[in-house]
């Protein structure tokens, strides 16, 4: 039954986000450490401890304010109470067909249609949506849209989710920097710190590939469970499949946003040639197929 | 080693001490499920009343809002009054449900009247009303699909087994009612001008 793997899906998100925070947390210290190395071998414990000092920073600020940093990269507003009366009311009514309390309603002005949901979970959570969403879909759409995202919200999606943004985000910026301290180290420290440097070598290459792809293995498999929960909540399959039908044949997939974020949009954003193993989202067709057989 | 000279008792024991403990962990965890669920119910209808309210208190606003522009349709007036007043009365959650679906089709006559008066429906003030009170009318809609909902998971887990057994130890082996959708909903509300 539905409910039965909702309360599963809750589980495996709290213990994943958990599990993550901890690997994040290993990952970057050691990266840190060897990047360290290479600069400073003298300094290499201090570095150790800097990191283990700033990746505790990081990871506490990401969980308790990523989805600040989120809604600030997506250049979202608060939603009007009157001008977007309408959309608040969608979002409230959904949120009580949940049992979840309101989320925090905001508006991106972008004419693509899309829209995502980010926070912590059920007592802290965000719902966005561009304005192009808002001019081009009916109430039964919106509705199955703003139900798609109040399931990320309602199984604790947007927590692990969230905290793979914020991770997609750090591995990146971090091999770039470990790239460029291996290009400026000097010789003889590269020869002494011997095995460790090559596999941070290795590492730094392959791991903002290796986190893209885990970011889409990961958000492809959540989307069936929350177009099929936003079904439930909504008891209205079609109001979805036609709102997908729509991004279908409207959007361009130009959106300016991050790569790192755009599994946590209803959509993929950004529609890349790379498209079917990086894609964070399974193809639209399939989605619409599968909603209009429920 | 394990069936010599009273081992095997001891294993026994150790045996019955996990059952009993296996036991008392069962008993709890469907007490606590059974006792959960009747809360998330009570929540379930508290969500329905605020909804409700919030619509009777949007109500007045949207008569002063009306009236200056239909003068002649005192007697669609008259019932939106009429059922606010009986709603607000109501106590009980059944009465307190079926006057409320009265309120809710004397509105719906209030606004298929206002079809015929473009300036009213021209106006922000009516606009917003109107999204206002639209958007409460799914929020009910809503909150009883999560009434029902919440009935449905409480109904099965006190009538089948282990809940059943556990229910009949608390008393609670009645099942909730669940709310039922009215009739006028489903059909397109009929006014006479």
């Amino acid at each position: 039954m539905a409910k039965v793997s909702f309360y599963d899906q809750i589980s495996k998100n709290k213990r994943n986000s958990f599990f993550l925070i901890i690997f994040i947390f290993g990952l970057v210290a050691g990266l840190l450490y060897v990047i360290g190395y290479l600069l400073f071998p003298e300094a290499a414990i201090f570095f150790l401890v800097f990191a283990v000092v700033w990746v505790s920073a990081q990871a506490f600020v990401s969980y308790r304010f990523g989805d600040q940093v989120v809604l600030k990269a997506t250049k979202a507003e608060p939603a009007d109470p009157t001008e977007h009366a309408y959309l608040i009311n969608t979002v409230e009514g959904l949120s009580i067909a949940a049992g979840i309390p309101p989320p925090k309603v905001y508006v991106v002005d972008d004419p693509e249609i899309n829209a995502f949901a980010c926070g912590r979970g059920p007592n802290n959570a965000s719902i966005a949506v561009t304005t192009g969403a808002l001019e081009n879909l009916n109430r039964s759409e919106l509705e199955g849209v703003v139900g798609h995202e109040m399931s990320h919200i309602k199984n604790y999606d947007v927590r692990f989710m969230t905290l793979v943004a914020v991770f997609v985000g750090l591995i990146a910026i971090l091999s770039y920097i470990l790239l460029r301290s291996y290009l400026s180290s000097r010789g003889d420290n590269r020869s002494k710190a011997g095995l460790l440097i090559v596999v941070g070598f290795i590492f730094a290459i392959l791991a903002p590939v290796v986190s893209r792809l885990v970011q889409a293995i990961i958000s492809r498999r959540r989307e069936y469970l929350a177009d099929a929960s936003s079904a439930e909540l909504t008891r209205y399959p079609e109001g979805l499949a036609s709102a997908l039908e729509k991004i279908k044949n409207k959007n361009k997939g130009n959106m300016d946003v991050s790569e790192a974020i755009s599994h946590l949009f209803i959509s993929d954003p950004k529609i890349s040639t790379l498209d079917s193993i990086f894609a964070t989202h399974p193809p639209l067709e399939k989605r619409i197929e599968v909603l209009r057989e429920m | 080693m394990l069936f010599g000279d009273g081992k095997v008792w001891e294993w026994i024991a150790l045996i019955i001490v996990i059952a009993v403990l296996a036991f008392i962990a069962i008993f709890f965890s469907y007490y606590n499920r059974i006792i959960r669920l009747s809360n998330r119910i009570d929540n379930a209808w508290s969500q329905i009343d605020v909804q409700l309210k919030k619509r009777a208190d949007l109500v007045p606003n949207l008569m002063e809002t009306v009236k200056g522009y239909m003068k002649h349709e005192q007697k669609a007036i008259d019932m939106v009054t009429k059922a606010r007043k009986e709603m607000l009365g109501a106590s009980a959650p059944a009465e307190k449900m079926k006057a409320g679906n009265v309120l809710a089709s004397a509105l719906k006559s209030i606004f298929a009247i206002a079809e015929n008066y473009p300036n009213l429906k021209a106006s922000e003030n009516f606009k917003l009303l109107q999204e206002q009170l639209d958007g409460i009318e799914s929020k009910i809609a809503y909150s009883r699909q999560f009434y029902n909902d919440s009935v449905l998971s409480y109904n099965n887990a006190v009538t089948t087994f282990p809940g059943r057994w556990m229910a009949v130890r608390m008393g609670r082996t009645k099942e909730k009612p669940y709310i039922e959708i009215p009739d006028a909903e489903r059909k397109v509300p009929k006014v006479s001008f």
